[in-house]
């Protein structure tokens, strides 16, 4: 099966003053569909970069990246737009909900740029808010959320239109270990249920642990790239969630987190 | 995007920093307020040089003079004389049929006047009431009288084709025919010779003329004036209808208008009895030529004047006036300009603002897949809220001022009124309000709908052009910007 993302020897080089920082160097990665993968490393490791390239949210210095059989690095801005409405989803470190919106509207932002009526993406937005346990919460601002909701909304937001692929950059990073491992739990669960592809940035080894696959960068180079064995990535689940399983039924995760 | 959302989006945003808003707002109100009601204020000055100009002669009524009779007419206006040195063309029957097939000419007639007649019109026992002389005899195309604008209280037009007795000429009378005439049996010298119109008894009643001209019957006598050897023809005079009051051609009040062929026929017929020769094809000193419409006067008045004659029209004076107007307006305007101007700068430099606020918001929303164009119409949108809200804001404004300055004189009064009434002296002297502007009507502004439709536009323009470059700037914000971390 043709992996889903692919990239073809990204380099990416950035000018900092007179100095050229190669933050890429020749990478050459490839993900299947379906997989939930994180990329780990050290803070300047390169690893957030390469999520930006894979996202398309920059162009590479040179070499290729491919989403399904688009060459997302070849895109124009129009183009690129129009690829995010239909196959691409994002979730946040700083959750980055717009403050005026309540969060089902937040929810319906990628659907409203897609051209949805507001009824219908209204709609489909509380059912993913339910989704995620944030039922009560439709009509509330992002202030008057604990930072654990406003995650778990942009999770939702990411999910509303069922994207072929979801991008997070360091979406725990902001948040405490427990509803760290209930938003990671979240966002295992509901990609495995809808087989969407998920790239997640982080450098807490025992979230990336979870993962199908590993990809650690060092100095802008894949250092590894591993596809973990099913028995060591259950047991990795499990011990995780081992501490919070008593927390996580949607409905009391929502309660306690409130 | 839908067009809705992005209106909805806007609006929110809008909303989201109402003191900034309603700030930016503010400019654009006192700059459309400010240009509203300077066009105003020449749209009714303009109107009242109209009116006055209308009270003086009809716009558009053109008045044609013969090659000799060229003369200054001083009635507040211009003669426009041909400054071509070709002899002027021969003002007679046949140039008027020309000037009746030019384009925009409803009808052209001669004004023959009956001052080189000699006789009197009388009437009643013995010839009791006369009129001085034949002054107030006019001769007309029967067919141009309705076309010309003229309108009867009473009666019928004459009509060429109708047929009388030899010795009777239909006439058309005005409403102070009857005032023409004078008893002769008082002296010149004696007030009770003469009736005039407004005049009363002692008692205060209005005087009515000697000569009813509807009732009484009313003799013409040609004479030759010769006192040793008196030769006289007369014909008897049947009113057919009556003119109404027309205070621009003041012929029409007090005259006996015959038509132009039977005038001839008396022109031919004293000539007879001065023993004098008629020329029936002489020329015309005035002849009047009817334009359809105002815009048209001056094209008809060109051509006309291409034959070497002297025109008069009081477009020529309505054109000045207007020019004096449009170079006010044009001073107003521009100062009006400026302040508009500066709001522009205003709604620009708020949206800026605003954009740097929103860096982040703008990169979510591109990583969330908003398109660069949507981006950039909701901050057009945004800018141009702006601009219409102030317009509409604006035009209610000047829609108060406007009441104001065509109420000033009553708000002075009653201004007054409260001081004196509080014991203080004042003495408001705004006569110089007066001057130019104003007329009876008494309006200084005038505001027509198209006026607010067209500051609308313009204000919600003024806000869209001033919002391009910052919305351009919105757009070249980064994705990245999205996941920055502060």
């Amino acid at each position: 099966m043709a992996p889903i993302i692919r990239t073809e020897k990204l380099r990416k080089v950035y000018a900092v003053g007179k100095e050229r920082v190669v933050a890429l160097n020749d990478v050459d990665i490839a993900i299947e569909k379906g997989e939930f993968c994180c990329i780990v490393g050290q803070s300047g490791s390169g690893k957030s970069t390469l999520l930006n390239q894979l996202a398309g949210l920059e162009k590479p210095t040179r070499g290729k990246v491919f989403i399904g059989q688009h060459e997302i690095s070849g895109m124009d801005e129009t183009q690129l737009a129009h690829f995010r409405q239909a196959h691409l989803g994002f979730i946040f470190q700083s959750y980055n909900l717009l403050p005026s919106m309540t969060a089902a509207e937040n929810v319906a932002l990628p659907l409203m740029f897609k051209g949805v009526p507001a009824k219908q993406r209204l709609a489909l937005a509380r059912k993913e808010l339910k989704n995620m346990g944030l039922g009560g919460r439709a009509n509330h601002l992002p202030t008057e959320m604990s930072g654990g909701q406003q995650q778990r909304v942009g999770i939702a937001r990411a999910f509303v239109g069922r994207p072929k692929v979801i991008f997070a950059d360091e979406p725990t990073g902001n948040l405490d270990s427990v509803t760290s491992k209930q938003v990671l739990y979240r966002m295992l669960e509901l990609s495995k249920q809808e087989s969407i592809t998920f790239v997640m940035v982080t450098h807490e080894p025992s979230l990336a642990a979870c993962a199908d696959r590993i990809i650690t960068i060092l100095d802008g180079r894949v250092q590894s790239n591993i596809l973990q064995p099913e028995a060591e990535k259950e047991a990795n689940r499990k011990a995780l969630f081992a501490s919070i399983e008593g927390n996580l039924e949607i409905g009391g995760a929502a309660a306690r987190a409130s | 995007m839908k067009i809705s959302d992005q209106v909805a989006l806007a609006a929110k945003n809008l909303s989201r920093r109402k003191g900034r808003t309603a700030l930016t707002v503010i400019g654009v109100v006192v700059g459309t307020c400010a240009v509203i009601v300077m066009i105003s204020l020449g749209i009714a000055q303009n109107k009242a040089y109209d009116e006055m100009l209308q009270s003086w002669g009809d716009l558009t009524q053109i008045q044609v003079y013969g090659g000799n009779m060229g003369m200054a007419v001083s009635i507040g206006g211009v003669t426009t004389s041909s400054s071509s040195s070709e002899q002027p063309a021969k003002l007679d029957d046949a140039l008027i049929k020309v000037f009746r097939s030019m384009d925009h000419v409803v009808a052209a007639t001669p004004y023959y006047e009956g001052y080189n007649l000699q006789g009197r019109v009388s009437a009643g026992m013995n010839e009791r009431y006369q009129t001085s002389g034949l002054y107030n005899l006019y001769g007309i195309d029967p067919a141009a009288m309705e076309p010309m604008g003229f309108t009867l209280t009473d009666g019928t037009w004459l009509s060429d084709s109708a047929t009388y007795p030899k010795d009777t000429l239909p006439v058309l009378v005005g409403p102070y025919t009857g005032y023409n005439f004078e008893d002769t049996r008082r002296s010149p010298s004696s007030s009770k010779r003469y009736r005039f119109q407004g005049m009363t008894d002692a008692n205060g009643n209005e005087l009515p003329p000697f000569v009813d001209v509807n009732k009484d019957d009313m003799t013409l006598t040609l004479s030759n004036g010769d006192a040793d050897n008196p030769k006289e023809m007369t014909w008897k005079l049947q009113v057919v209808g009556t003119m109404a009051m027309d205070e621009k051609n003041y012929w029409t009040q007090g005259g006996i208008v015959l038509r132009l062929k039977d005038m001839k026929m008396l022109m031919k017929e004293s000539a007879d009895l001065l023993n004098t020769k008629y020329d029936d094809n002489a020329e015309y000193q005035n002849v009047y030529v009817k334009v359809d419409e105002i815009e048209n006067v001056d094209a008809v008045n060109e051509a006309i004047k291409e034959y070497g004659l002297s025109t008069y029209s009081m477009s020529d004076t309505r054109k000045e006036m207007q020019k004096q107007v449009a170079r006010n307006q044009m001073m107003l305007g521009g100062l009006a300009a400026i302040s508009l101007f500066v709001a522009a700068l205003n709604i620009a430099n708020t949206m800026t603002m605003a954009i740097y606020e929103r860096t982040r918001e703008i990169g979510v929303m591109k990583v969330l897949g908003c398109e660069l164009k949507n981006i950039r119409q909701m901050f057009l949108i945004e800018s141009g809220f702006i601009g219409f809200i102030g317009g509409v804001a604006g035009a209610l404004l000047s829609w108060l001022v406007s009441l104001v300055l065509n109420n000033l004189m009553l708000l002075a009064g009653l201004l007054m009124g409260l001081l004196q009434s509080l014991g203080i002296q004042a003495n408001l002297d705004l006569s110089f309000l007066m001057n130019g502007g104003m007329t009876s009507s008494g309006t200084m502004s005038e505001i027509p709908p198209w006026l607010i439709l067209a500051a609308l536009a313009f204000a919600t323009g003024i806000g869209i052009l001033s919002g391009i470059a910052p919305a351009n700037r919105a757009v070249k914000i980064s994705a990245l910007e999205a996941i920055r971390h502060e």
